[in-house]
């Protein structure tokens, strides 16, 4: 890549801004402002930087409704929001989506509306560590905070997770490479083993790879779990792994002083689904009988887990909740996004701050080419172009401030730098009007 | 112990590696997952230009596989699976080798041949499909006109998709203004 002289021209810089993109929510960002633009930004990565350096020709900017020859037209805002009231109040069994990439005083609104109106009401968490979570009320949560693991881990494993593409400074910054009370030299203090069927970017980092097979991390991790019980291992390969290697990485998960496992998509995409994450966290299980183990997921979105424990802690569970008879019910497979759309079942879907265009499979997204589709988003993305009603929102962390919460569950409040775009809405704005005009609707139809 | 041995590749696809022989259409495994160009691209909102199609619409695959289709960098593959197929272009992967193994970083082109099978657990599978892999003549489409391709939501009846015209690369929208 080539040199590029640094920022100079500023007015002003905003210190300390937590990035709103993945889930190690950055809190050291400074943003420097120019004419209440961002003219650049200090100490983000590659993608946090990417992010709040946004592509400002395709920001959404006015709210649109698609006319009767499938074109969207630009329209006023109480156009826009009486039409999506109307496709809301008139739905039977609406799904409401989204929610990882804004604030937690935007889902509050969602929630009432949720409630209101008997809608299903889930997060990203459905596509991507769903998973997680129901392995976590299977077996249990061996958690940490990421400050512990920056001040003891001598041993780091990554596995079903690439986090030098997805996760830029989780190593520089929480993990691997900086200076801790009890790892004063930083790197040299630890080690960092990666187990994925890929030389991945992250691999490449590594003291240690192991390539498994892929679909083969249910039997890995049981091998290890075998050779920790002092069981014999019967075959000489197992997952592509030779057993030596086995009993060898065991000998150094066991002595070392403070280990941490951290897994990511690559172990709840495979089809074992949550019985690898079941696997994984008995494994810390069992490693805890030996000395020290945590572990916790990778999340992506700077605010997936904000839903989760936001969800939990207001209706008991963490995400596909339904409220179609009138009190919470959740049952995977059965009440949570993807199953609707396969099984044809939702009317109206109304998609908030995520973009299921181009994260949900075909075979899904087939369906909202069926059914009206709400977007409420900062970006034209792939969902725009399925959308009939749109709803620009502002930015959270640079626009608008708003609380998060971090992958480990620490809540962070994100702070604003610049004043959103004069025709743009709070997302929390936004859904506190739609609940108020579903209101009226259903008031009036009584 | 499996230590790291940084994998000797080369940034070339050798067309005549004796080891390989010329293949019709290759069966392969697929995955899909992040990246950190396509994560950039996307969440900057760039996802209309050809720079998201180039970061996006594109399957990383190990070069002897390559070799074996007789395709080079940036030329166009079809990728079919049991869900739908889709043109994408083929590189060189990074991580190579991974002989067998396909890797389309996840967007609107992966979406189309990934499975929604949920077995019930929410989580549809993005990973570990089974796919076969072939040289195609066809270019590889802009965001914009996939989805309009292969959903067909705003397409009226009668009209074939490959003959409209393309999308292009910035939104498209009426505004009040210009009325
Ligand atoms: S690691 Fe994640 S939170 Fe931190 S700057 Fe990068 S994208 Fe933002």
């Amino acid at each position: 890549m080539a040199y590029e002289e640094p920022v100079k021209d500023y007015d002003k810089i905003v210190e300390n801004c937590t990035c709103a993109f993945c889930g190690s929510n950055c809190d050291d960002l400074d943003i420097l402002v120019k004419d209440n633009h961002v003219a650049g930004v200090r100490h983000a990565c590659r993608l946090g930087a990417s992010k709040i350096m946004e592509d400002e020709d395709q920001r959404l900017l006015v709210p649109m409704v698609r006319d009767e020859n499938g074109e969207l037209v630009e329209v006023d805002w109480d156009t826009a929001l009486d039409k999506a009231a109307e496709l809301i109040a008139g739905s039977i069994r609406p799904v409401f989506y989204g929610w990882s990439e804004t604030s937690i005083e935007a889902m509050k609104p969602g929630l009432e509306l949720t409630e209101l109106v008997g809608a299903v009401i889930d997060n990203q968490a459905t596509i991507c560590h769903g998973p997680t979570v129901q392995a976590v009320q299977n077996v249990g949560y061996p958690l940490m905070t990421l400050g512990e693991v920056k001040n003891r881990a001598d041993m780091l494993v990554y596995t079903g997770s690439n986090p030098m593409n997805a996760h830029p400074r989780h190593l520089s910054r929480y993990t691997t490479y900086p200076k801790g009370f009890f790892r004063r030299r930083g790197r040299f203090d630890r080690t960092l083993v990666t187990w994925d069927p890929k030389f991945s970017d992250t691999a490449k980092l590594s003291d240690i790879w192991v390539p498994f097979e892929e679909n083969g991390d249910y039997g890995f991790c049981n091998a290890i779990r075998a050779v920790l019980k002092g069981k014999e291992l019967k075959q000489d390969v197992i997952s592509g792994i030779p057993k030596e290697d086995i009993y060898e990485l065991t000998e150094k998960m066991k002595n070392t002083k403070f280990g941490a496992l951290f897994f990511g998509l690559g172990l709840t995409h495979t089809l074992s689904k949550q019985r690898n994450i079941d696997i994984a966290i008995q494994l810390v299980q069992d490693l805890n009988k030996y000395t020290k183990w945590v572990l916790l997921p990778m999340r992506g979105h700077f605010n997936v887990n904000g839903f989760n424990i936001f969800m939990s802690y207001e209706m008991g569970f963490p995400y596909g909740v339904d409220f179609s008879r009138g009190y919470p019910r959740y049952m995977i497979g059965e009440t949570t996004t993807i199953d609707l759309l396969n099984r044809r079942e939702c009317d109206v879907f109304m998609v908030i701050a995520a973009d299921p265009g181009a994260h949900f499979p075909g075979g899904a997204l087939a369906h909202l080419a069926n059914i009206p589709v709400i977007q409420i988003d900062i970006h034209w993305g792939p969902s725009t172009e399925m959308a009939d009603v749109v709803l620009p929102g502002t930015f959270i962390g640079v626009e608008t401030a708003g609380t998060s919460y971090r992958m480990d569950s620490v809540p962070l409040y994100m702070k604003k730098a610049i004043d959103p775009p004069e025709t743009c809405r709070e997302d929390e704005w936004i859904v506190n009007e739609l609940l108020q005009r579903v209101k009226n609707i259903k008031e009036a139809s009584k | 112990m499996t230590y790291i041995e940084k994998p000797s590749i080369s940034n070339v696809v050798k067309f005549d590696d004796p080891d390989v022989t010329q293949v019709k259409k290759l069966k392969v495994m697929l995955n899909t997952g992040t990246d950190i160009y396509q994560g950039a691209c996307k969440k900057r909102g760039s996802t209309l230009k050809d720079e998201y199609r180039k970061v996006a619409g594109v399957c990383y695959m190990d070069p002897k596989d390559m070799a074996r289709l007789g395709v080079g960098n940036w030329e166009s593959i079809l990728v079919k699976s049991d869900w739908g197929e889709v043109v994408c272009y083929a590189a060189h992967s990074r991580d190579a080798p991974h002989e067998g193994m396909i890797f389309i970083p996840k967007g609107p082109w992966a979406n189309v041949v990934v499975s929604p099978e949920t077995y019930c657990c929410s989580d549809p599978t993005y990973k570990g499909i089974k796919a076969t892999v072939e040289k195609s003549d066809k270019e590889v489409l802009l965001m914009a006109d996939l989805m309009r391709d292969v959903y067909k939501k705003y397409v009226k009846e009668g009209e074939e998709t490959e003959e409209l015209p393309s999308l292009g690369e910035s939104p498209v929208y009426k505004k009040i203004r210009s009325q």
